[in-house]
C-alpha cells in the first residue's frame, strides 16, 4: 500500500505558540509625548529564571480584549531584572498599551524572530544610526555591547529626532554622552532653544561624521525616508551592503511565520527577520 | 450584432480622449464574460455587449476618479453612474457614457437550472448567443435555450433598457418602458410570519463566508477599504463567522444603500454561495420609494433622501406614531 | 494491495456513513440551493442528507480542519483579591475537538491540506513553532477522496501536479463504479475504516469500471502548458507595474478566491469580548484586502489591488515553492475562476507571466466567446 497520506503527526506535548505567558508591568516610563516604555517581568518564577533572548529579538505584547502588537525587546539580555518595550502610540493596541500602569497584567510571547549578529560583530567598529522610535530596537544591541565592551572595536551612535522632546531614553543618553569608550552624536531637525548638540537631518550629519567603513558595520533603524537617504549616505562613505544592518517593521499577527502578512517575497519578517543586512534586502522583492 | 459594431466605432472615436473605456470582453469560460478595459484600438475588437455582459462597469469608475474614463453601460449600469454622480463620488465631466439598447442579460443560476439534466455550466464547451436563444454545446450535445427563460429577474422589471444619460448611444434610443415593479420577489418571504422570516435568513446566512464580494461588487459601496466589517474602531462586528455577525453585516450594508441602491443586483450575482442578499436591499429600497417617492439613479441632481433631511417630512408623521 | 479494495453500493452509503459517525464527526458535501457545501452528516436522518457527489463542492474542505473562525484562547479577567483595583488573567485553551472524517472531497481538496501541512507544522524543522490547533484536527481527520468522474472547464489540477484521480493526501480513494463506489485504502487508517459489514470485496468488473471512469475523466482535461518557469518569471515581473495593473484591472479585491481556495491559509487574530470575558479568535483573512498589511503608522506595503493580486499569485507560484520543495501553493481546483464575479483567471495570469499568453488578447478566437459571431 503506498503511504501517500503522509499527514503530519501531532504530539500533544507540543507547546502552544499562541498562548502568551502572563507578565506584570513593573514600571512605565514616559519617553516623549507619544512614546512610553514598559518594563515587564514574567509572573512565573521558573519561566522567568529560564527566559533568555538575543539582542534584536521580538516580543508580542498582549492586552486581552484589545489584541497583540509586536515590539523589539530593547533592554539587553544582560539585564536580568526586566524586559523593556518602547511603544509609540499609533493604533488601537498601542493606544490601549499606553493606558497600562505598574502592577497591570499583560500577555507576552517572546522571544520571536532572529537577532543582530552580535557575535560576528566582535572586534568590529560599530556605528548606530537611529531616527525617532528607530532608536529603540537598536538600544538592546548597543547596551549589550557596552556591557561586553572589550569584545568590540569603536562604538559610535548617531541618534536624531525631530525636536529635543522627541528623543527617548534620557536615562541612557546622559551615560552615552559621558562615556569615553563611545562617541555619541545627537541631532534634531531644526534649531531649538537650549540645544547643545547637532542640528540637521541624520544622513547629512552622518556624512559630516564620516565614519570609516574599514572593519566597520553600520546598524540603522528609523522611518523609511530616513533609511532611504541614510543608505545612500553610507554608500557614499564606502559602506558595502553587507556592512549595513537594519531591523524591519511590518504588520504582524502570529509572529511565527504562519499567518502570512509580514512577507517580503518568500521572507517573513517575523521569523527570517526582523534583522536583515542591506545586501539581503537587495536580493528580496521591493515591497517595503 | 449591428449595435455591437456601432459601439466599437464609438469607442474607437472616444479612446484617444480617455484613460480607458470600460466595457465587457471574453471571460475565462464560454458562458462567462468579464469586465474589460480597452486602452488600445486593437482591444476594441473583443468588445462584447450582449446577454453575457452581466457585470456593472460603473463599479470601477470611482477608482478612476480624476481621470477621464469611458464607460459602456446597460440601462441598469447607467443608473449606477447617475447615482455616483449625484453623490459626488465621480464627476460628470470625467466620464464619457456610451449607451446601447440592452435586451437583457442572463442569470447564471437560471442557465444552471436549465442545464441540470445535461451537466454543469462549467462543462460547456462552446456558447453562442443569437437574437432569441443561447446555443451551447455540452457533453457532445447541442442545446438551445430561449433567452426569455434565462434572463435575469431585474430585466423583467427594467424600465430603462437604454442608458438614463449618455454622451453617445449606439442604435436607436427608446423611451422608458411602462413596466410596473410590484416586488413579487419579496412577496413570498413577506407572507411568512416574522419568526419564519428570521429562520429563513438564519439559514441563508449560515452559508456566508464573509468574503465581502457583495460589498466589493456594489458600485455604491465606496468605503470598502474602511468598512465597519473589519474595522476595530468602531468595533461593531466580531470576526467570528456566525449567523449573527454575518446577518449584521448584511443589514448594515442594506441600510447604507437604502435610497441609493439602483437594484443592479451585482451583490447577489457575486455571492459565491448564492445568498439572496438583493432581497434586503429591495425591501429597504421600496420603503424609501414609498416614504420619499425617490427612485435612485435617475436624476444626477437629486440627493438620496437619507443623506438629507427636512424639518417636516411629507410621508413621515412623527406625531402620529 | 488491491485485494483489500472494497465496494459500496450507492444505496448503502448512508448506512456506512452512519456507522462511521460513531467514531468520527462525518462531513460530506451537501447541496443547498445552487451551492454545494461540506456539512456535518446527520446519522439520525441519513437518507435526508445524502452526500451530493455529482457536483463539485462550491467551497473547499479546508474549513473542516481550519475553521473560518476558532477560539485560540478563552480569557477572563478576575479581580485580584490581594490587590483590589488590579486584575488577574485566566487564560484557557479550548479542548481538542474529536476526530473527523471527510467523505467525498475531490482530490484537489485533499492535496490542499498538503500545502497547509509544512507551514502549520513548523516546516518540519526543530525549534520552529507548530500550530497545535491545525495539527490536532489534521492528525485526527480521515479523508475519503472521491476521484472526479468529470472535470469542469475551470479545472486545471494537471497544471500543478494533480490529477482527477490523485490519491495524494487521501486515506481512502473512492471511485465511481457502476452503481456505487470502489473504495481503495491509501493509508493504514483508511484500511481500518474499510472494516465494515456494509462493504463487499471489490470484484474485477468494478475495478475495471472504476479505472475506465477515471481514465475517461482524465481525458476531459486539456493538456497542461509548461509553467515550471512561473516562479522565476513572477519575480522578474515584480516591478512591472503596467503588467500587474492590467491583470488586476477587473479584480474586485474581495475574498472569494482566497476563501474558496483549498490552499490559502492566511489568518487574522482578533480579540472579541463580552464583559470581563472574551476570546482571542483566529479567523480567515485574505491578502486581497487592504487591511491585511496596513500598518499602525498608516503605511501599507500593498496599497493597491494590483500589489495585492501580485502577492497572491507570487505566493502560490513563486514564494511558496521556493520554501517548500517546489510544490505550487495551488491545486488547480479552479474555484477562484469559477466563482470570481469578475472573471479573474489565475491560469491566465500565470501564462501571461511566463509569456505563453498576452492579456487582454483572448486565448480563444472571437467566435468561441459569448455574443461572438458564429
Amino acid at each position: 500500500m503506498p503511504e501517500l497520506a503522509l499527514k503530519p503527526a501531532f504530539n500533544p506535548s507540543t507547546p502552544n505558540p499562541y498562548l502568551p505567558q502572563v507578565a506584570t508591568v513593573l514600571e512605565v516610563i514616559q519617553e516623549t509625548h507619544n512614546i512610553r516604555s514598559f518594563r515587564v517581568r514574567l509572573d512565573d518564577e521558573q519561566a522567568w529564571a529560564s527566559f533568555s533572548f538575543e539582542p534584536g529579538q521580538l516580543g508580542q505584547l498582549s492586552l486581552f480584549g484589545v489584541g497583540e502588537a509586536t515590539f523589539v525587546i530593547n533592554s539587553p539580555p544582560t539585564c536580568k531584572a526586566y524586559l523593556q518595550f518602547s511603544v509609540m502610540r499609533a493604533g488601537e493596541v498601542t493606544t490601549a498599551l499606553h493606558g497600562l500602569q505598574a502592577g497591570d497584567k499583560i500577555g507576552l510571547r517572546a522571544p520571536l524572530g532572529n537577532s543582530f549578529p552580535y557575535n560576528d560583530l566582535k572586534g568590529k567598529n560599530v556605528i548606530f544610526i537611529g531616527g525617532g522610535i528607530g532608536m529603540a530596537p537598536m538600544r538592546t544591541l548597543l547596551l549589550y555591547m557596552l556591557d561586553n565592551r572589550r569584545d568590540y572595536g569603536d562604538i559610535s551612535l548617531l541618534y536624531g529626532a525631530r525636536t529635543p522632546q522627541d528623543l527617548s531614553f534620557a536615562y541612557d543618553r546622559a551615560d552615552w554622552l559621558g562615556r569615553e569608550d563611545m562617541r555619541t552624536v545627537l541631532t534634531i531637525d531644526a534649531p531649538a532653544e537650549g540645544w547643545e548638540h547637532k542640528v540637521g537631518l541624520i544622513p547629512n550629519v552622518l556624512t559630516e561624521m564620516a565614519p570609516s567603513p574599514e572593519n566597520a558595520v553600520a546598524v540603522t533603524c528609523g522611518p523609511p525616508i530616513m533609511i532611504k537617504f541614510t543608505l545612500q549616505a553610507l554608500g557614499k562613505l564606502g559602506f558595502k551592503p553587507e556592512q549595513i544592518l537594519t531591523t524591519l517593521e511590518k504588520r504582524m499577527k502570529c509572529g511565527i511565520g504562519i499567518c502570512g502578512r509580514c512577507n517580503i517575497g518568500e521572507k517573513y519578517v517575523c521569523i527570517d527577520g526582523p534583522v536583515f543586512t542591506y545586501a539581503q534586502l537587495q536580493t528580496m522583492v521591493n515591497e517595503l | 450584432m449591428a449595435t455591437q459594431e456601432e459601439l466599437k466605432k464609438i469607442i474607437l472615436d472616444v479612446l484617444p480622449d480617455v484613460d480607458c473605456v470600460i466595457g465587457w470582453g471574453p471571460g475565462p469560460e464560454p458562458l462567462c464574460a468579464s469586465p474589460y478595459f480597452m486602452r488600445n484600438p486593437e482591444d476594441v475588437d473583443y468588445l462584447l455587449a450582449g446577454p453575457a455582459s452581466v457585470h456593472n462597469p460603473a463599479l470601477f469608475l470611482p477608482e478612476y476618479k480624476g481621470r477621464k474614463t469611458g464607460v459602456v453601460v446597460k440601462g441598469c449600469d447607467s443608473r449606477s453612474v447617475v447615482q455616483l454622480i449625484s453623490e459626488n463620488l465621480i464627476r460628470r465631466e470625467d466620464v464619457v457614457i456610451i449607451g446601447f439598447p440592452c435586451a437583457g442579460v442572463v442569470d447564471a443560476s437560471k442557465i444552471a437550472a436549465k442545464l441540470g439534466p445535461y451537466g454543469e455550466p462549467g462543462e460547456t464547451e462552446r456558447a453562442i448567443f443569437d437574437k432569441d436563444a443561447l446555443n451551447l454545446s455540452l457533453g457532445g450535445k447541442e442545446l438551445s435555450i430561449p433567452l426569455s427563460e434565462i434572463l435575469a429577474d431585474k430585466c423583467s422589471r427594467c424600465k430603462h433598457p437604454g442608458a438614463v444619460i449618455s454622451d453617445y448611444f449606439a442604435g436607436e434610443a427608446a423611451d422608458a418602458l411602462q413596466v410596473k415593479d410590484d416586488f413579487t420577489d419579496l412577496a413570498g418571504l413577506e407572507s411568512l410570519p416574522l419568526e419564519e422570516r428570521f429562520r429563513f435568513w438564519e439559514k441563508e446566512m449560515s452559508r456566508c463566508i464573509r468574503c465581502y464580494a457583495c460589498r466589493n461588487a456594489c458600485p455604491l459601496c465606496v468605503c470598502r477599504d474602511h468598512c465597519v466589517a473589519s474595522s476595530r474602531e468602531p468595533h461593531w462586528l466580531a470576526q467570528a463567522n456566525g449567523v449573527r455577525d454575518n446577518l449584521m453585516f448584511q443589514v448594515i450594508h442594506a441600510t447604507h444603500l437604502a435610497g441609493r441602491c439602483t437594484g443592479c443586483g451585482e451583490c447577489q450575482r457575486a455571492c459565491p454561495v448564492h445568498i439572496p442578499v438583493l432581497l434586503l436591499k429591495r425591501s429597504l429600497g421600496r420603503a424609501v420609494e414609498q416614504l420619499f417617492g425617490h427612485h435612485a439613479g435617475l436624476d444626477p441632481e437629486s440627493r438620496p433622501p437619507l443623506l438629507t433631511f427636512q424639518m417636516e417630512e411629507t410621508n413621515i408623521k412623527e406625531r402620529e406614531w | 494491495m488491491e485485494a483489500s479494495s472494497k465496494f459500496i453500493a450507492r444505496t448503502a452509503l448512508a448506512g456506512w456513513l452512519g456507522e462511521l459517525s460513531a467514531r468520527f464527526r462525518v462531513w460530506a458535501p451537501r447541496r443547498e440551493g445552487r451551492a454545494v457545501l461540506y456539512r456535518p452528516f446527520d446519522p439520525q436522518a441519513p437518507e435526508d442528507n445524502l452526500p451530493e457527489l455529482d457536483k463539485k463542492p462550491t467551497e473547499s474542505a479546508k474549513h473542516i480542519i481550519f475553521p473560518r473562525s476558532e477560539p485560540l484562547i478563552n480569557f477572563r479577567r478576575k479581580r485580584d483579591p490581594e490587590h483590589p483595583g488590579q486584575f488577574l488573567l485566566d487564560l484557557r485553551v479550548p479542548e481538542a475537538p474529536g476526530p473527523s472524517l471527510i467523505f467525498g472531497l475531490p482530490p484537489c481538496d485533499a492535496r490542499g491540506f498538503m500545502v497547509f501541512d509544512p507551514v502549520y507544522n513548523g516546516s518540519g524543522t526543530d525549534g520552529q513553532a507548530r500550530d497545535i490547533y491545525y495539527l490536532r484536527r489534521r492528525a485526527a481527520a480521515l479523508l475519503i477522496v472521491r476521484s472526479c468522474s468529470r472535470t469542469l472547464s475551470t479545472c486545471f489540477c494537471n497544471w500543478v501536479g494533480g490529477a482527477p484521480d490523485s490519491a495524494e493526501g487521501a486515506d481512502i480513494l473512492a471511485s465511481e463504479a457502476e452503481d456505487g463506489f470502489l473504495l481503495e485504502p491509501v493509508s493504514s487508517e483508511g484500511a481500518a475504516a474499510l472494516d465494515s459489514g456494509l462493504l463487499v470485496p471489490a470484484d474485477e468488473n468494478r475495478l475495471k469500471a472504476a479505472q475506465a471512469a477515471r481514465d475517461e475523466a482524465k481525458k476531459t482535461l486539456k493538456p497542461a502548458p509548461d509553467i515550471s518557469g512561473a516562479g522565476k518569471a513572477l519575480l522578474e515581473r515584480f516591478e512591472d507595474a503596467a503588467f500587474w495593473k492590467g491583470e488586476a484591472a477587473h479584480c474586485l479585491s474581495c475574498g472569494i478566491c482566497t476563501f474558496l481556495c483549498p490552499t490559502c491559509y492566511c489568518f487574522n487574530v482578533t480579540d472579541e469580548t463580552a464583559g470581563a470575558n472574551g476570546v482571542r479568535l483566529r479567523s480567515w483573512d485574505a491578502c486581497m484586502t487592504p487591511l491585511f498589511t496596513l500598518e499602525a503608522s498608516g503605511h501599507n506595503p500593498r496599497q493597491d489591488k494590483a500589489a495585492r493580486l501580485k502577492n497572491r499569485i507570487g505566493h502560490k507560484f513563486s514564494y511558496y515553492p521556493e520554501l517548500h520543495e517546489a510544490r505550487f501553493a495551488c491545486v488547480g481546483c479552479g474555484r477562484c475562476i469559477k466563482s470570481c464575479p469578475s472573471g479573474v483567471d489565475i491560469r491566465r495570469i500565470v501564462t501571461d507571466s511566463v509569456g505563453l499568453t498576452q492579456s487582454p488578447k483572448p486565448k480563444a478566437a472571437p467566435r468561441n466567446i459569448p455574443g461572438g459571431k458564429e
